[in-house]
């Protein structure tokens, strides 16, 4: 009897989790929808870098297909900050982070939400990238793995860019402090990931041998950042 | 609904509230007030659950905090000087977007019945960045009571509303006393601190330094009182 009813108590506390998890979704995509300023100050920060190193590099395109992995992930880095700082200013608009905390939800539902959001709107740019990438770089942007290893950056990266952003939008100077805390906290995802993209970067698809470590490495990074934020959030927003 | 006894709060080695002891009944109207600087919105922000007390004892409905946080914020509407809405939402897209994160039942009924409660039925696909002060502190109340809590906390609701709009609110706020609903307001607007209250209080340097039944004193005396406690009678004096 009493094992059902803690069954029933943690089916419930789990519904209650994913509902207040995707409420929070909800909200931050609809107020998307109205404004279109998070996705359009990304993109049009992105269109104008990739614009800018492909007239930059263009009397010399070895240079510029050889440099172009790495241009996407310092792209997304930069943008993703971007999206980052508008999307946690939002709750600071009004004090509305106060009406999610005094809500009865917990913390680390409000953490994921926002992760899940700003991966979201993190996703729609790297489409407008790849697209970008095959047009100036002539780059084989669209496979599968390839897309798998952005995706798992993508989220490594706002996973740790959530938390990160949540201590520095309450400092006065939180635009030059988020990049200096995150940009290093960022590296070891990075690094591999880039790697792991450039391995696909060749008309012969690398074995898997060559890029497994790298896309481990990324997917270890994912599982530490996601149980940093779910453990210390709270402790972030509360103090 | 709400006991606070020796309530300390320290931010680094600055002493904000000094063992500050008040009571809230069930149903009842308390009003604080007290000068700027006097803990006013730190006590506020601790029974809100926004920050964890140094020590003293905090109970809200017959739960401890911090340890029962959860369970108290079910129970409790915070009103603030901030909305606490988004304005880039239209009115009825936040209020569902807090039903949502209450979870309750009937959402789309709950969120008319309350625009249509706070006036704003007609406006409810506008968004909350178009609207007056007086209608976004009016929608502010509207999500503050969404869930139905049984106490309302009320951090200087009056700041920036005309004269019109502040009466709008007293009667939103009367209604809300008649509905049964434990309420505490912090304020530094003493004339409508004595208003609408059963009991007002006077906070000064992080204390209590008096208790009074509203109903049993004067505006004049209040007001006289207030000077006499806080020493702000001192400090004109001395400027003049």
């Amino acid at each position: 009897m009493n094992e059902q009813v803690t069954n029933q108590k943690k089916t419930s506390e789990s519904r209650e989790f994913i509902t207040a998890v995707f409420s929070v979704v909800w909200k931050d995509l609809r107020i998307e929808r109205h404004t279109r300023q998070t996705v359009s100050v990304m993109v049009m920060f992105s269109v104008v870098t990739v614009i800018m190193f492909n007239f930059a590099l263009e009397s010399n395109l070895d240079a510029a297909r050889n440099v172009s992995t790495g241009l996407l992930w310092a792209t997304i880095l930069l943008a993703g900050t971007l999206g980052l700082n508008r999307s946690m200013a939002l709750e600071q608009e009004n004090q509305t982070m106060d009406a999610l905390l005094i809500a009865p939800v917990p913390r680390n539902a409000i953490y994921l939400g926002k992760v899940i959001s700003i991966t979201l709107f993190t996703l729609a740019l790297e489409l407008i990238l790849i697209m970008l990438f095959i047009i100036f770089f002539n780059k084989p942007m669209w496979r599968p793995m390839v897309l798998l290893i952005l995706v798992l950056g993508t989220i490594g990266y706002i996973a740790a860019g959530v938390i990160v952003t949540s201590m520095t939008i309450q400092t006065r100077s939180k635009e030059v402090l988020l990049p200096v805390l995150l940009l290093p906290l960022a590296l070891p995802l990075v690094l591999p990931a880039s790697m792991g993209v450039a391995a696909y970067m060749f008309p012969q698809q690398p074995v898997w041998s060559e890029v497994q470590s790298a896309i481990f490495i990324v997917i270890i990074y994912d599982i530490l950042m996601l149980t940093a934020g779910f453990l210390t959030y709270r402790f972030v927003v509360e103090s | 609904m709400i006991k606070l006894q020796g309530l300390v709060k320290q931010y680094g080695m600055n002493l904000v509230l000094r063992g500050v002891d008040l009571h809230v009944g069930a149903g009842e109207f308390v009003t604080l007030v007290g000068s700027n600087g006097a803990g006013k919105s730190t006590l506020m922000r601790v029974v809100a659950t926004l920050l964890q007390p140094t020590s003293g004892k905090v109970q809200i409905g017959g739960w401890s905090l911090p340890k029962q946080a959860g369970r108290v914020r079910r129970h409790i509407g915070l009103v603030s000087h901030y909305s606490l809405l988004y304005g880039d939402l239209t009115a009825a897209e936040n209020l569902t977007f807090f039903a949502r994160l209450y979870q309750l039942d009937n959402q789309e009924e709950r969120v008319m019945a309350a625009l249509k409660k706070v006036g704003l039925y007609a406006r409810q696909r506008d968004a909350v960045s178009t609207f007056s002060r007086g209608m976004v502190q009016r929608l502010t109340i509207a999500r503050a009571t969404l869930h139905e809590p049984d106490i309302l906390l009320l951090d200087e609701p009056y700041t920036g509303l005309d004269q019109d709009a502040s009466r709008l609110l007293d009667d939103l706020l009367r209604q809300e006393h008649e509905n049964g609903r434990s309420i505490l307001m912090i304020t530094h607007d003493l004339s409508h601190g004595l208003n609408l209250c059963d009991r007002v209080a006077i906070l000064n340097q992080g204390k209590i330094v008096c208790d009074v039944d509203s109903r049993t004193i004067s505006p004049a005396d209040f007001l006289d009182l207030y000077a006499e406690q806080t020493g702000s009678k001192k400090k004109v004096a001395s400027h003049e």
